[in-house]
């Protein structure tokens, strides 16, 4: 009976993190669009609700119901797990993102606000964003068409060259706060802005942001969907369901990058000054990952798309370099903090 | 690589500037007309579809010239005229006046060309149809866009110094001479051969 109801309240906390997400997902597209014609002077979607504001939902329902079409040379197995293969990770990642403080408890029973809280937390979230690389590179090849082809092998080069970076620019707050688990990482982070690895990192934390953007395929990295060149790189030939899964992913991650960012260098649900700590955390931790994403969108309005040999170059010769030299001080800083 | 180039490269100065001016533009009003909603005031010269003009007693201005159809470059306009006599003056009036509004290119040569203005330009542009054939617009079609836009085919007119406003342009009406009566035609020569 105990096991059953501690069952259900994990399953109530996925459904409810879920829920949130995917409604956070449907609207950041909008969020997306009206920020990017507010700063290119347009009104944006306006058509559909208030000010557009059920457009997500009617893009939704279009995408459902539209026909879905696998082309005639696909490998129809692997075109059709591929989409699923990139909305999975994305979707996964959120168990160890941790949202809050305090956990609600009702009797002998505990509802915290993470769904669970391993201790290799950071490391689970970078294997499964890997595993979604895969994703875009099977649905590049099952399509059996060029275009699809080149974004799926543009996107592998993409996330092998930058996954480096990514990876070793968490390795900073990984040594600082000497654990992997994202709670323990946000609580090694309390009272007050300066205790947030931001300041103590901030070469790592512009490689993260760097890197992020270009794991989650977004401008000025989004080659692997380059419009211009590849009609829409690797989902081309998709449509319908298989096309919004991965329109969902990409946002998921997102999403997704924007949580580990936070967490791992802006402090989580930390309040910035120790004041402030009456507002929820939960409200700390949605502004900093809203200002993030409105980072994102801005960055997409500013800069245009970089050219493939210079994004190898940069993830190359710049960003590896200088997260590793990151990576090297901050140990040698930290062995002797703790020598004294 | 200078010392402050590479310091605004790590900086990124040039991204930097870029994010302020994409931030200001937020503030910006909006340049979009949300069209169905809102519509741009058209000029009095704007082409739009054509029409055909009566005078103020209702008399129908065109008089079958076939100019219009002369000066038409891509051949959309089809008249056929045919004259009347009913009332003792010989009049020449459109029996068909048909226009392909899906070939006109909106030039307004025809209403240039017309000698009686009869031909006008409305400021009327949403007429997208599932059925092309109601975009070929017959004579009585023309005389309706003709009444229901009168004005605005009017003010294209003066805008483009064919016709004066109100009271001066009925000078220009066109009236058929009283007194003149057309030869009988002489019969075919193959009957005086008999």
């Amino acid at each position: 009976m105990d096991l059953a109801i501690r069952i259900g309240i994990v399953l109530a906390e996925i459904a409810a993190v879920l829920g949130v997400v995917l409604t956070h997902v449907a609207y950041l597209t909008y969020m997306e669009r009206k920020i990017l014609s507010d700063m290119q002077d347009r009104l944006g979607p306006m058509e559909v609700g208030p000010h557009g504001l059920l457009q997500p939902l009617a893009d939704g329902l279009k995408l459902f119901f539209k026909e879905d079409i696998i082309p005639t040379g696909a490998n129809k197995i692997i075109f059709s797990a591929a989409p699923i293969l990139v909305l999975i990770p994305a979707l996964i990642g959120f168990a160890v993102v941790p949202f809050g403080r305090d956990s609600l408890v009702i009797g002998e029973f505990e509802i915290t606000p993470y769904i669970t809280d391993i201790n290799v937390g950071i490391l689970y979230i970078l294997a499964f964003s890997s595993l979604g690389a895969y994703g875009v590179l099977l649905g590049g090849w099952a399509s059996n068409s060029k275009y699809s082809l080149l974004g799926g092998l543009r996107s592998a080069a993409q996330v092998i060259s930058y996954e480096l970076p990514l990876g070793l620019s968490l390795v900073g707050p990984i040594l600082l706060s000497g654990s992997l688990s994202m709670v323990t990482m946000t609580e090694a982070q309390g009272g007050g802005f300066w205790h947030w690895y931001v300041i103590t990192q901030p070469i790592a934390f512009v490689i993260y942001m760097i890197c992020a953007i270009a794991e989650t395929n977004r401008l000025p990295f989004d080659l692997p969907e380059a419009e211009s060149e590849l009609v829409a790189g690797f989902f081309t030939e998709y449509s319908g369901m298989r096309f919004s899964f991965f329109f969902l992913a990409e946002y998921a991650n997102m999403i997704l990058v924007s949580c580990i960012a936070v967490v791992a260098f802006l402090g989580g649900w930390q309040a910035p000054f120790s004041f402030m700590e009456f507002v929820p955390p939960i409200v700390w931790f949605l502004a900093k990952v809203y200002f993030l994403l409105f980072f994102y969108i801005w960055l997409r309005a500013t800069v245009p798309r970089l050219r493939f040999d210079q994004l190898m170059a940069f993830g190359w010769k710049v960003m590896l370099p200088l997260s590793l030299v990151n990576v090297l001080l901050t140990s040698i800083v930290k062995y002797f903090l703790n020598q004294m | 690589m200078t010392f402050s180039g590479f310091l605004n490269k790590v900086f990124f100065r040039e991204i930097a500037k870029g994010l302020k001016l994409t931030l200001k533009h937020t503030l910006h009003r909006e340049v979009t007309v949300p069209y169905p909603h809102e519509k741009l005031t058209l000029p009095d010269t704007h082409r739009g579809a054509l029409c055909l003009l009566k005078y103020e007693n209702g008399e129908e201005r065109c008089v079958g010239c076939d100019l219009c159809e002369a000066a038409c470059p891509s051949h959309c306009i089809k008249v056929v005229s045919a004259e009347d006599q009913t009332d003792g003056i010989l009049r020449r009036y459109a029996t068909d006046f048909d226009i392909d509004i899906t070939k006109c290119v909106f030039c307004g040569f025809c209403v240039e060309a017309c000698p009686v203005n009869a031909l006008g330009m409305t400021k009327m542009y949403e007429y997208s149809t599932p059925d092309k054939k109601t975009l070929l617009f017959d004579k009585p079609k023309l005389y309706e866009i003709g009444e229901k836009n009168y004005g605005e085919a009017k003010n294209y007119l003066v805008a483009h110094n064919q016709e004066d406003h109100d009271e001066a342009s009925r000078a220009y009406e066109y009236r058929f001479p009283s007194n003149y009566t057309p030869e009988p035609e002489p019969a075919p020569e193959e009957e005086k051969a008999k």
